[in-house]
């Protein structure tokens, strides 16, 4: 994972209160423990940091970590570009 | 007659300390936590600027999170964490942690005005940074129940759970809610009190434009005294039916022994003497306080002119020839005011004050003021020795709401 993925997991876990080491990218955000309110928090705080919109049905609670992050990593590529 | 009512349990956090006897020794000890400081609201602000104040400190979050096992981060505004951090001592000490307490417990805690940083956050944003959202949680957050709601989700409390709100007299009048609630059958036990985080940038500033604050440290009942401190924190007590708490085998700390209520419907800033005294006698009256030779009062002392004066004469009215003989403490002197949480927070130190039989001193006493003469004022720099077996915590609320609770020692 590249140090800016390895960022937006610590900001995954700061704002949902998840235990750093159960954010595993393979896992699905159902299984993590993160429910509606932890993701606004999240989209909130990661558009905070990059600048970037993220759409409210960008993503579902079945959607693994890993895909979450490879789809904030394109809008803020996106963005730079 | 109705069943006693038992206290089993106090929590308290606030510039003396993380718990109720830490805030007890401080306060016993002649400490204060007001200090001198910056407040600095930030780029879009105006210039930092220094008051006298006294916050909770910063460790008193990763306290919490050690406490309960869990992360909190900026999940609840202060405000909130601090009720949460009271009650989960209280609730320790009453031996009630562990399965949640279902629909026979309550949890009522007052305080003034809510999420205060969480709300000056969001504005910075809008008006500052010119930001379109703010944090998606803001409103839960604010809102003024925030803190019964994460006590209530917390300890599994099912039953009679709100915020009461009456500025000052905010966790006075949730004290007496609460043993109202149980009084009349609709809960067996209750967790309450009141917290309140106002010593922010925005917080400071307002209270400094109302005029009342002092530019050095709340002196109460003193010559010279020129306004109040804003104090942070949170404060709670167990309350129970005494045969639940028998029948559980709790240790009775104190038994709660009446409250009174009244409104002054006269002004927002200035008291009336009628509206105190109505509250005071209205709470001494059913335990029989009025008759005692000695009842340790936990003023409302705020420090400002008018509240001083007002409550000293309130208590001459009251008492008549027996006020002399009332040690009267003023504890805001130490923790500042923690508006909504201040009455439960004398109520914690004035009932740990009994059961020690010292009362703790007013501190920052420069000499006698003619018009708060005639009352029994305890002060420093040493806690002085007591005989009384009973208390009585007085709040007197911008606005004219007026409470007061009476307690007598286990």
């Amino acid at each position: 994972m590249s140090s800016r993925d390895e960022e937006l997991i610590d900001i995954i876990a700061e704002e949902a209160l998840i235990d750093r080491a159960k954010l595993d990218p393979a896992a699905k955000l159902e299984d993590i423990g993160l429910d509606s309110v932890d993701l606004v928090s999240v989209v909130f705080a990661i558009e905070e940091k990059y600048g970037i919109e993220i759409a409210e049905d960008s993503f579902t609670r079945s959607d693994t970590l890993g895909e979450v992050v490879k789809k904030i990593d394109a809008l803020i590529d996106a963005k730079a570009a | 007659m109705a069943e006693r009512l038992v206290v089993t349990g106090m929590g308290a956090v606030s510039a003396l300390g993380f718990t109720a006897e830490e805030n007890w020794a401080a306060a016993r000890d002649g400490v204060t936590g007001i200090k001198i400081q910056p407040f600095d609201p930030g780029p879009h602000g105006p210039a930092s600027v220094d008051f006298p104040a006294a916050p909770v400190k910063d460790a008193a979050l990763p306290a919490l999170e050690a406490a309960l096992g869990k992360r909190i981060g900026n999940s609840l505004d202060p405000f909130a964490a601090h009720a949460l951090m009271a009650a989960h001592e209280a609730l320790g000490q009453a031996r009630l942690l562990g399965a949640p307490l279902g629909h026979r417990a309550a949890a009522i805690m007052g305080n003034g005005i809510g999420g205060l940083r969480t709300l000056e956050k969001a504005y910075e944003r809008l008006f500052g940074l010119k930001a379109t959202k703010v944090h998606p949680l803001t409103i839960p957050r604010v809102m003024v129940s925030a803190p019964v709601s994460a006590i209530a989700i917390e300890f599994g409390i099912t039953g009679p759970v709100f915020a009461t709100a009456s500025a000052c007299a905010s966790s006075a009048h949730a004290i007496a809610q609460a043993a109202a609630l149980i009084t009349a059958g609709l809960a067996d036990m209750a967790v309450a009190g009141g917290s309140e985080a106002m010593a922010s940038p925005g917080g400071l500033r307002a209270w400094d434009s109302l005029g009342a604050m002092s530019e050095s440290t709340c002196r109460p009942f003193s010559a010279g005294r020129d306004g109040m401190i804003v104090g942070e924190g949170g404060a709670a007590i167990v309350l129970e039916r005494e045969s639940h708490a028998e029948a559980r085998g709790a240790t009775p700390l104190a038994y709660y022994v009446g409250a009174g209520m009244s409104s002054d419907a006269f002004h927002w800033t200035q008291p009336t003497l009628e509206g105190a005294v109505t509250a005071m006698r209205q709470a001494c009256e059913p335990g029989g306080l009025l008759d005692d030779d000695e009842v340790l009062i936990a003023a409302h002392g705020t420090g400002t002119d008018l509240n001083d004066k007002n409550e000293a004469a309130a208590i001459k009215h009251l008492f008549g020839d027996k006020a002399a003989h009332h040690p009267v403490t003023a504890t805001k002197s130490a923790h500042g005011h923690l508006i909504g949480a201040s009455a439960a927070l004398q109520a914690v130190i004035g009932l740990k004050a009994l059961a020690a039989g010292l009362a703790p001193p007013i501190l920052g006493y420069l000499g006698e003021d003619p018009e708060c003469a005639g009352i029994d004022l305890v002060l420093g720099p040493k806690a002085r020795a007591i005989k009384a077996r009973s208390l009585l915590v007085n709040a007197f609320a911008f606005g004219g709401l007026n409470c007061s609770l009476a307690f007598r020692a286990a």
